[in-house]
């Protein structure tokens, strides 16, 4: 008796997560809540020669994040800061920091600086639980995300989180307020980096532009660093701390 | 004084070469003021209709930053701010500017985005126009393929002819726009475009003429565009003036509150074309420059002229003065002879100079790099003949040939009759 309530109970579907708790937990699946990192970003063009750009970044919290090229040489010291909601450029060569969209492209790629640096897909959006499927070969819940209102850039984004327990997002798709997809995030080569397993490589497409892809792929993680605040200002991108 | 004439008109008959040489001199002078007067004329004429029929306006009603400053660009005439209520604003002033010589009243929609075509993309200037009602508009920018933007047709894109060759467009390509609203979203809209635009001027390359309604729903706005172009009855100050007030009551009474952040201003196409108008006065500045280098190049041919005039008449001048003609007379002969001279130059002048300039203005000229199509506001220039041009012109020419014969003609009354007469 007690063996067939058992296998009654595994056989149940399993319990439709609360939405909200899982998108939480999806977003932190790359980086905790503090984390130093190095990353490689290649943005693919066609029919151009791939461009290859090394970063270290640093992100503290839900408010405060950093990337400073390290390679290639003519590109090193060009930082990026996001504090709570603006961004800035720091570029070596004009010796100048430029605040810049949270909109526009991150490095010429398909990455825009808010995607790079969006510390909280939760605090913008509603999720709600649309189904569940499949998505890259994993058994996955599928998320659908809606802009609390009309100053976050996607308006509608769906999202893949994987059932087996990890709550990797395994894919998200954005959409621009017509309905129409901008473009895709994919998430794979989950392995051991730092202190834990997560995907290691994020591949963003465009919807529009065919051939257009940009490539994140971890390098080394720190879960735990020390980081000042002081890190995060103008003035500190400015002197190269 | 018919007397004097006949003599004046005798001396420089009797001096055939020297008077050919002095006055061709002069003749081409004019000729040069007349031609660089049509090529700025051309210019202005060019650069003024264009903002007008395109961008501004005679007036436009428009949001700016509560910190704007003008960037004395071409864009500056454009704002990319929300103006509230645009469409109904436009019927109001329409409807209640007749008095004040309001012929027609449109909202403009202007944002800036990224266009797509299969795998390219461009920054994009996407304009949203009420087609029916910018037939103007439509002409100033002649299809070179294709049609202008139909009515009726909500997704006809009208493209220009630098974007089309970049994203290799033809009449029935599908295009696609992505721009970030100014509330913050990522939208993106579809067209297909109905044709293709000759390339006028530079700042016009970017340009997507869409209809309102679609550049509407692309940004967000239902209803609001960022200007209402106001095209007047009379363009002359005073009018426009009179509009302006008119207008900037109308919208303080009745136009809905502005965005946060920034201020609705009812602008002359002056105050907004501010780019614009200091080219025509760059323009102007080169043009006196140029006339000053010629007229102290033909004053000296006319002094240098006379001079030689005096030198080669010296015995009959003292006959003259020998005769008991006063130096009064002696003097009024010389500046005669100057006016006279001047008059024959300055027509001459006029009539090659007009003809180069009608000539011009029916080819056009070939703006053929960057530079110049900035300076004309098009890649090819049309120069005008205007009769004020052409009379400052005579009337300079004239006048130098008159003053420059003072020194010579003074020279000629101080000679001594006794002196005069032995002179060989």
């Amino acid at each position: 008796m007690s063996r067939l309530l058992l296998l009654a109970l595994l056989a149940a579907p399993a319990a439709p997560p609360d939405p909200t708790a899982l998108l939480q937990r999806a977003e932190k699946a790359v980086l905790g809540e503090n984390a130093v990192y190095t990353m490689r970003m290649g943005v693919q063009r066609p029919g151009k020669p791939e461009r290859v750009v090394e970063m270290k970044g640093f992100k503290k919290g839900d408010e405060r994040g950093l990337l400073r090229y390290t390679d290639p040489p003519k590109e090193r010291g060009t930082a990026y800061l996001r504090v709570a909601g603006s961004t800035w450029l720091w570029l070596p060569s004009a010796e100048k920091a430029v605040r810049v969209g949270a909109k526009q492209n991150f490095g010429g790629g398909d990455f825009s600086n808010g995607d790079i640096f969006r510390l909280s897909l939760s605090r913008d959006y509603v999720a709600t639980l649309a189904g569940a499927e499949s998505a890259l070969g994993q058994e996955c819940w599928k998320l659908e995300l809606k802009a609390r209102d009309r100053s976050v850039a996607y308006d509608r984004v769906l999202m893949w989180v994987r059932r087996d327990g990890t709550d990797f997002p395994v894919r998200i798709e954005y959409f621009t307020l017509s309905g129409r997809k901008l473009k895709w995030l994919t998430f794979s080569d989950v392995g051991r980096l730092g202190a834990h397993t997560r995907p290691r490589l994020l591949v963003m497409e465009s919807a529009l532009e065919s051939g257009q892809r940009t490539e994140l792929r971890f390098l080394t993680i720190d879960d735990n660093p020390r980081l000042e605040d002081r890190l995060f200002t103008p003035s500190a991108l400015e002197r190269g701390e | 004084m018919i007397a004097l004439l006949r003599l004046a008109l005798r001396n420089l008959v009797r001096a055939r070469r020297r008077t050919l040489l002095t006055g061709g001199t002069m003749a081409l002078g004019t000729a040069a003021l007349v031609l660089g007067s049509g090529v700025a004329d051309g210019i202005s004429r060019q650069l003024v209709s264009g903002l007008v029929t395109t961008q501004t306006g005679h007036l436009q009603v428009v949001a700016r930053p509560l910190d704007f400053e003008p960037q004395n660009s071409p864009f500056d005439a454009y704002s990319q701010e929300r103006l509230p209520g645009a469409v109904e604003l436009a019927r109001r002033i329409e409807t209640e500017g007749a008095a004040v010589g309001v012929q027609r009243a449109v909202p403009l929609l202007y944002a800036r985005g990224t266009a797509i075509a299969g795998n390219r993309t461009t920054l994009a200037s996407i304009i949203g126009i009420d087609v029916p009602r910018e037939a103007d508009l439509l002409a100033a920018a002649p299809a070179v393929a294709g049609v202008p933007l139909p009515p009726g047709d909500p997704l006809a894109v009208y493209v220009s002819q630098a974007m089309a060759r970049k994203l290799r467009l033809q009449p029935g390509d599908s295009v696609s726009f992505v721009v970030q609203t100014p509330q913050g979203a990522v939208n993106s809209g579809d067209g297909v475009v109905c044709g293709v635009f000759r390339k006028g001027a530079p700042w016009h390359e970017n340009a997507f003429y869409v209809p309102l309604a679609a550049a509407q729903a692309l940004m967000d706005w239902p209803g609001d565009a960022t200007s209402v172009r106001v095209l007047l009855a009379r363009s002359g100050e005073g009018a426009l003036f009179e509009a302006q007030a008119a207008i900037s009551a109308l919208v303080a009474r009745s136009a809905p509150p502005a965005v946060a952040g920034t201020r609705v201003r009812v602008e002359t196409h002056r105050q907004a074309g501010r780019f614009f108008f200091s080219i025509i006065q760059a323009n102007q500045t080169a043009l006196v420059v140029l006339s000053s280098f010629l007229f102290l190049a033909a004053a000296v041919g006319v002094v240098n002229s006379m001079l030689m005039s005096v030198h080669e008449r010296t015995r009959e001048i003292g006959t003259v003065r020998a005769l008991g003609m006063r130096r009064g007379v002696v003097v009024q002969m010389f500046v005669m002879e100057g006016l006279v001279l001047g008059l024959l130059s300055a027509a001459a002048g006029l009539l090659a100079g007009s003809a180069v300039v009608l000539y011009l203005g029916a080819r056009g000229i070939a703006m053929n790099t960057l530079t110049l199509a900035w300076l004309a506001g098009g890649d090819r220039l049309w120069p005008v003949l205007r009769a004020a041009s052409m009379g400052r012109a005579a009337l300079a020419i004239a006048l130098l040939s008159t003053l420059a014969a003072l020194y010579p003609a003074r020279v000629a009354s101080r000679l001594e009759p006794r002196e005069a007469l032995h002179h060989v």
